[in-house]
């Protein structure tokens, strides 16, 4: 199924900023410290959907909170209770705006997770209500990587509407998915009063537009590596001593698992008060001396490198055989947040690239 | 300020007398101008040591890691950095034999940006206070200045200082992040990561980030020598030297001028109580 195109300038785009914020929950970049994230909105003033990449927090907390209710009990001597929680406030119709393209794709690596095994229907639920608008960069951070791996930045179909910039101020907007079309048919006829029809786009050069700006951003890239290679070569490479070489600078702090989005483990802790308590599901990081820490005092991953062994092979290698898809998409958000500035795509490439003791 | 070249000779002097085992220092990160630490165990890596303005993190933080536990380890440390190392020593955290210390008479670190650092402007003590060897001239101390954030924000009123700091608290993630990176956090379990106790729970209400993080400053008043890893690590951009330089200001004031690492074998502002010590103050 082919998906409408648009074409629309920024005072255009701003209309259907300002159309979406005024009729739908609206979450969106909001600048804070020097750092945006994301958060409800309510006028195009509060917020940037161009934040830059580097500035940007994930936006996975909307769909995996940092903290949230799971549970609610109370147990006393009579016996134990179970409860249900208060609604979930980030369950409802809501649209995202200014998502980036390696953050959309974040949530759809996750989908695989939690869709696994036990079904997360929290997440699922707070997915299959969102829209998510996403711009796709015109040119790469310092630290980014995506278009090294194993997804298609071009066509992306994890973001529902992909907005690209053209030339001469034009702006593209795609629906990528059956939600992003109605939700664009629904909502763009007015604020994008230049709408251009299917036969006026051949005029427009819209396709070599595209590609255009593609090429350009894809030639704005750093960082390249085959992702293939590296996870045939870290597979072979659990033992190799290139892990403690890697991790030697780390120090331990846990922020890239923070920040990461598609970092997915997390910890779970009661907040009781004399009977009645609330259960909480938070954020935790393999980084953290403590993850592994069992109830009898043994861990099995004391050594620093021993946890980024775990973290590196996980995102390249065990995530990849299990679901088929690499659990990193390249944001660069690791390196960036790092005081020390370690990148995942500097070790995992250490690694691959280290010799195998025989 | 550029020292590399000296480092670099003294750290492979140290390699080969054997002397150390591991050597901590800078290296550039390898695609732009600005610096990583290095941790050094092979002396063939000595070369890619450098030291000049970008040389930011303070480098104490690593004689916890396991690479330089029970280890002889060089060190090159500016002022603060070695404040903080005073504290350690001073808390038996490591011992001075071990170590081979290069001290810095610091003229101050730059950001990404290339623009000096606020705690370097406002610096006092741009010397290595414990060292081995010195490197550049030494400057001597200053008068000790209240922080002009905290000038500021002293001028705004209870519920305006309240809504900023809530603000602060708001945007925590409770990552720990800043607690992993101070030098001088060296507990093996920390207060507050125990699960245990509500006010601390790993949920990331705004609640618990106001206890974890007031908690996490109060256990650094009178040590905090405000290096700043803190906010270098701490995703969410927060202010947190903010907590740190208004218990500077507070201890200073009500703990006869103390100021944290300055001198060796100084147990700290809990220990200099003295009856004629003003008690005006709730912290």
């Amino acid at each position: 199924m082919s998906f409408s195109t648009f074409v629309t300038d920024k005072a255009g785009l701003q209309k259907l900023y300002e159309a979406i914020i005024s009729k739908y929950e609206t979450y969106a970049p909001v600048e804070k410290f020097g750092k945006y994230d994301y958060k409800k909105v309510s006028s195009l003033k509060e917020c940037d959907p161009d934040s830059p990449i580097a500035m940007t927090m994930s936006v996975k907390p909307l769909f995996f909170p940092r903290s949230s209710k799971i549970m609610k009990y109370e147990a006393n001597s009579a016996g134990t209770s179970i409860r249900e929680t208060d609604q979930d406030p980030l369950a409802g119709q809501r649209v995202i705006l200014g998502v980036k393209h390696c953050d959309a794709r974040g949530l759809q690596v996750l989908e695989a997770v939690n869709k696994w095994d036990y079904i997360d229907s929290d997440f699922l639920k707070r997915r299959a209500n969102t829209v998510i608008l996403s711009n796709r960069c015109d040119k790469a951070d310092t630290h980014c990587f995506c278009t090294s791996l194993d997804y298609d930045v071009e066509n992306l179909d994890a973001p529902d509407v992909a907005i690209v910039n053209g030339t001469n101020g034009k702006i593209y907007v795609q629906a990528r998915t059956e939600k992003g079309e109605t939700f664009l048919k629904e909502n763009s006829s007015e604020p994008m009063a230049n709408r251009i029809t299917n036969d006026e786009l051949q005029m427009t050069n819209c396709e070599e537009d595209l590609t255009k700006q593609y090429e350009a951003f894809l030639s704005s890239f750093r960082l390249k590596m085959d992702y293939k290679d590296v996870n045939e070569r870290m597979a072979k490479r659990f033992d190799s001593p290139a892990f403690e070489e890697a991790s030697r600078n780390c120090v331990s702090c846990n922020t890239c698992a923070f920040i990461c989005p598609t970092c997915h483990c997390f910890k779970i802790s009661d907040e009781k008060i004399k009977d009645t308590g609330v259960r909480y599901k938070s954020y935790d990081s393999c980084n953290n001396v403590y993850f592994t820490l069992e109830a009898g005092g043994h861990n099995p991953r004391p050594a620093k490198y021993r946890r980024w062994r775990q973290r590196s092979m996980h995102k390249f290698v065990y995530y990849k055989e299990r679901f088929g898809v690499n659990l990193c998409v390249g944001c660069g958000h690791c390196a960036i947040s790092c005081p020390v500035n370690i990148s995942i795509f500097e070790v995992v490439n250490h690694v691959a690239s280290a010799p195998i003791e025989s | 300020m550029d020292y590399s070249k000296q480092i670099q000779d003294i750290a492979a002097k140290l390699f080969t007398d054997g002397k150390i085992d591991v050597f901590v220092g800078y290296r550039m990160n390898g695609f732009d101008d600005n610096q990583v630490p290095a941790v050094i165990t092979d002396p063939k890596e000595v070369s890619t040591l450098v030291f000049t303005e970008k040389s930011v993190f303070n480098l104490s933080n690593y004689l916890k890691a396991d690479h330089t536990r029970n280890k002889r380890v060089g060190l090159v440390v500016k002022g603060c950095d070695s404040r903080s190392l005073n504290l350690l020593l001073t808390e038996s955290q490591v011992k001075r034999d071990k170590l081979y210390i290069i001290g810095i008479a610091c003229e101050g670190v730059v950001d990404d940006k290339g623009q000096k650092v606020q705690n370097c402007m406002e610096c006092i003590i741009p010397d290595a206070v414990v060292y081995d060897e010195i490197l550049g001239t030494p400057k001597g101390k200053k008068d000790y200045i209240v922080n002009a954030d905290i000038k500021a924000l002293a001028e705004k009123g209870l519920v305006e200082r309240r809504e900023y700091f809530e603000e602060i608290f708001e945007n925590c993630i409770r990552c720990n992040a800043c607690r992993n990176s101070c030098p001088l956090c060296y507990c093996t379990k920390c207060c507050i990561d125990q699960e245990t106790a509500t006010i601390y729970n790993g949920s990331n209400t705004s609640s618990s980030a106001f206890h974890a993080l007031m908690t996490w400053s109060l256990h650094l008043a009178g040590r905090c020598v405000d290096c700043r890893n803190c906010e270098k690590a701490c995703p969410s951009h927060l202010p947190l030297h903010l907590l740190h330089k208004q218990n500077e200001k507070v201890i200073f004031g009500n703990f006869q001028n103390h100021l944290a690492g300055v001198e060796e074998g100084d147990r700290g502002a809990f220990y200099k109580y003295s009856l004629k010590d003003p008690d005006d103050f709730i912290m």
